[in-house]
């Protein structure tokens, strides 16, 4: 068996973080290699994948392997008069795990096993740094899978598809994480240790679990997570289709919906994502095209050939120049590997992106479209959209490079007129990505005082002193008396 | 792994992006101040930070921490080359416990040439950048390094160690991870058939230590229609020293290959960090005389799988399966890794490993300077072998095959395998 490796330990010193009192707790509670103080370390968890720099920064990094050191570094912050932060892989897109102030980072990288799978009741128990495609590798040997698969899936952690009640594009037919995790063992902002939910199909009491997912860390941290796996589908086909116009593909999404077929995931990107994704993956995406759609359908083999004539044929019907049926199980993850890609393709356009993850209706998706092109030309802005199509999920991504003097003015206010444009279509804020720092000034837009409200006064039941992830989610005055500082340097 | 990635991987890295001909829209010219770092701005802005390097990662998945993960080690060498950040003992640290297996490049969707910006950072610390020349590479290490470039020095120092080893004089704290060396080599001999003009690339440790698979390789290319040259002494690649920021020693060392390996035929390497090395010798040197002898380097397996049809018939398959274990350097550097399931495949029942070719720990000199590391990452490798169940496992690459042997695990060359399942002197 091998060593087990430690980092070099900072010794306590007169000017290091290593001084303070709540480290040398940390440490009692924590193998010592496990509580991070260096400056340089401390600064790598003060931003995620959201680019989103609050300004703060972690005053001092735990990276806890159970439960029982998840809740002592909870009640040692606590203790000391600390927030602390819930973190994974950092692969969030709206600055959830992004400090504010200098709260506690506590980082689930390293709580990643699978503790239990029961296949026959189609439910395992994970640790919440499990990679959500891990577990779904994992799964393969029973022929299950978990069905929240995030563009980030090969990255991102179980915890954070909680966090966030994550999505991903299988999430049109199969629901989105809330769906597929059926109990909790969570860390309360009191360093206690309860579990909502149960793995009984009707659970007593208020469904504490669905409050739970998608609290964004607000309620506290999740150490045990309960998942409902599914089936593997017997047949799959992926399509292709490609249009010379972004209206007639979206014609098409809408045409496909209607004709009640809920294809497993409809998703569509534009030309020039399609162009920068392709560079990286040569899965044959046609770079001409105005836009692509890609559709998966599955179930019982019959069914699935007549769907995927019927998709062939409407898309067809609304102009598709072609549509190509993926081959094999090979030619289809090479589609997907590009489509899960495309966030991460854009430093090929540009190096820096900023995207929304509004929803609006299926119908007015190509007028929303028209107007997010407008804005971004209107801003001298590059944009490109790739997104859950079926489901209406925008994510216009705008593209810059950081550099550029005065570029961030810009992108803010075409980022507003972006989010303003959803909503007046009867949209809302988020889709799957979550609120976290980025979106919070926008919540007012959506939500009514009372709303706001009702949300503010849930997170008191579970955190009445704000020291779980502080200053996210819900905007400052949320509740009556409820005065949150504003991040210094927040995007928004 | 299917044809179409390959066709694609094909394509020269300059298309990566920041390299673009013209820039698009909006990009910024280049008017940050030059840092420490010896990096090009524009790949080190590359990066989007999204994370989907992290998993493929050894060094991240075995603690976890952001400043062991590709993501973290790239915003270090921002904080450092824009924020005027210290080059502090933990920015050291953070690159110092890099593999530099790249796995995280074929990761990454936006192409950030991440093997050049390391490469650049470690040229910096070795010149002295944030602190005294010496102290990044101490004058032990750059004389171990030095070593391999004389390659009687190295073959009568590893006679000595052969010798040494018998005698019980080696610190059981080192000779844990030596393999158990030969006092005697066998005399390499240059082909005397007519064939198939090529030559094959010897190396330093390779040709020192593990001098039978060179053995098979001649025999199982001779098998195959080639005559096979030898150079005379082409010594040492230069891949560790280039991995260890010694930058001028890696070009003399190219220049004296590429001298030691004229003409136009092919050039075979049978190890996969050497190859890897050689392929990059244009980038590296920047003649055009490198770029055409780059062009000239295959894997030897890539040769081979090429010319599947003259493989010698297999007269003794391999009785159990055989796992393949791709060495990072053939499979996220020169993405050769399918012609060595072409080449074996005839000779034995191939079994593949789970874990997306995260690498094995071994990465040149990196077993030996960070072994708790190395350790620790080779823990996940030999339980994914174990979930294979094959007994043999197949390395093209002589430092991975030393790693995984020093953990008690039957790892042979892919071309020692092919010669003895074809009945071959070897």
């Amino acid at each position: 068996m091998a060593q087990r490796y430690r980092e070099p330990v900072t010794p306590p010193g007169p000017s290091t973080a290593a001084a303070d009192p709540l480290v040398a707790d940390l440490r009692r509670a924590l193998a010592p290699d496990r509580v991070r103080t260096e400056d340089l370390e401390l600064a790598l968890y003060g931003r995620d994948a959201s680019g989103i720099d609050a300004g703060g920064r972690a005053a001092v990094v735990c990276l806890p392997e159970t439960t029982e050191e998840v809740a002592a570094c909870v009640r040692a912050a606590r203790a000391h008069g600390r927030p602390f932060v819930a973190r994974g892989a950092g692969t969030g897109l709206a600055g959830g795990a992004v400090p504010v102030g200098e709260p506690v980072v506590i980082v689930t990288t390293r709580m990643t096993r699978i503790l239990e799978v029961d296949p026959d009741e189609r439910v395992a128990w994970v640790q919440p740094g499990v990679l959500n495609l891990d577990l779904t590798r994992h799964l393969a040997t029973w022929d299950l899978h978990f069905a929240p698969d995030p563009s980030s899936q090969q990255a991102c952690t179980i915890g954070g598809n909680v966090a966030n009640n994550s999505g991903g594009p299988h999430c049109l037919r199969d629901g989105v994480t809330s769906a597929h995790v059926v109990a909790l063992e969570v860390v309360l902002p009191d360093g206690s240790v309860t579990v909502l939910g149960a793995l009984d199909p009707e659970p007593g009491g208020y469904d504490l679990r669905g409050a739970f997912v998608g609290s964004e860390g607000c309620l506290g941290i999740a150490t045990r997570v309960a998942v409902r796996l599914t089936p593997n589908p017997p047949a799959v086909r992926t399509l292709l289709a490609d249009f010379a116009s972004v209206e007639d593909a979206a014609a098409t999404v809408s045409a496909v919906i209607a004709a009640g077929i809920v294809p497993a995931a409809l998703e569509m990107m534009d030309a020039r994502i399609t162009a920068a994704v392709e560079d990286y993956v040569g899965a044959g995406y046609p770079r001409d095209a105005a836009a692509v759609l890609l559709v998966e359908l599955d179930g019982l083999p019959a069914g699935v050939e007549a769907h995927a004539a019927e998709v062939v044929r409407l898309a067809t019907a609304h102009g598709a120049r072609a549509v190509r049926v993926a081959a094999d199980d090979a030619e289809r993850a090479l589609l997907w590997k590009g489509r899960k890609s495309a966030f991460g393709a854009v430093a090929r356009i540009l190096p820096d992106y900023y995207l929304h993850d509004t929803v609006v209706p299926r119908t007015r998706l190509v007028e929303v479209l028209r107007r997010v092109y407008q804005i971004a030309e209107r801003h001298d802005l590059v944009v490109v959209n790739v997104f859950h199509a079926g489901d209406g999920n925008l994510h216009p991504l705008l593209l810059f490079d950081r550099r550029v003097p005065g570029v961030m003015d810009r992108v803010h206010a075409a980022g507003e007129e972006i989010v303003a444009a959803s909503l007046e279509a009867g949209g809302v804020l988020s889709g799957e990505h979550g609120i976290g720092l980025e979106k919070k000034a926008y919540m007012d837009r959506l939500f009514g005082p009372d709303d706001l409200d009702a949300q503010a006064r849930l997170r008191e039941a579970f955190d009445p002193d704000g020291a779980a992830n502080p200053d996210k989610v819900l905007p400052a005055g949320a509740r009556c008396g409820d005065l949150q500082r504003a991040p210094e340097g927040a995007w928004i | 792994m299917s044809g179409r990635a390959d066709e694609r991987e094909a394509v020269p890295p300059e298309t990566a992006a920041g390299a673009e001909p013209a820039p698009a829209p909006g990009r910024a010219p280049l008017a940050v101040a030059p840092g420490p770092l010896r990096v090009d701005d524009a790949e080190l802005a590359a990066c989007v930070s999204c994370g989907l390097c992290l998993p493929h990662c050894p060094t991240w998945r075995v603690t976890g921490a952001e400043l062991l993960s590709p993501r973290g080690r790239i915003a270090a060498m921002r904080a450092v080359q824009w924020g005027g950040a210290e080059l502090d003992g933990t920015f050291v640290r953070a690159m110092d416990t890099c593999v530099q297996c790249r796995g995280c490049e074929p990761a990454c969707p936006s192409g950030v040439p991440f093997g050049r910006l390391m490469e650049g950072t470690r040229e910096a610390l070795a010149f002295g950048a944030g602190r005294g020349r010496g102290a990044y590479q101490p004058w032990w290490r750059r004389l171990g390094y030095e070593v391999l470039g004389r390659h009687r020095l190295l073959l009568a120092g590893s006679t000595a160690l052969a010798v040494a080893q018998r005698l019980r004089l080696v610190p059981e704290r080192v000779d844990r991870s030596l393999p158990r060396l030969s006092l005697r080599r066998p005399r390499l001999r240059r082909s005397n058939v007519t064939g198939e003009p090529v030559w094959l690339f010897t190396g330093c440790v390779m040709d020192a230590w593990q001098r039978d698979v060179h053995v098979a390789t001649i025999a199982v290319l001779e098998a195959a229609g080639a005559r096979v040259r030898l150079p005379g002494d082409p010594g040492c690649c230069g891949a560790l020293h280039a991995h260890a920021g010694l930058r001028a020693g890696a070009e003399r060392l190219a220049r004296r290959v590429i001298a030691a390996l004229p003409g136009d035929d092919p050039v075979l390497v049978s190890s996969a960090g050497c190859g890897a090395a050689l392929k990059d010798y244009g980038h590296l040197l920047g003649t055009p005389e490198a770029e055409r002898f780059a062009r000239r380097v295959l894997d030897v397996h890539e040769w081979l799988a090429a010319r599947a049809d003259r493989l010698p018939p297999p007269v003794r398959p391999l009785a159990g399966p055989v796992a393949v274990q791709d060495p990072c350097h053939l499979r996220h550097v020169q993405r050769a890794h399918p012609s060595v399931r072409a080449v074996l495949a005839p000779y034995a029942t191939l079994v593949e490993l789970d874990d997306e070719g995260l690498c094995c720990g071994a990465g040149g000199t990196y077993s030996a300077l960070q072994p708790d590391l190395a350790a620790g990452i080779r823990a996940r490798k030999l339980e994914a072998i174990g979930r294979t169940g094959a007994a043999v496992v197949a390395s093209a690459n002589p430092g991975c095959a030393l790693h995984l042997a020093a953990a008690g695990v039957d790892a042979r060359h892919p071309m020692t395998l092919v010669a003895e399942a074809a009945g071959l002197p070897g």
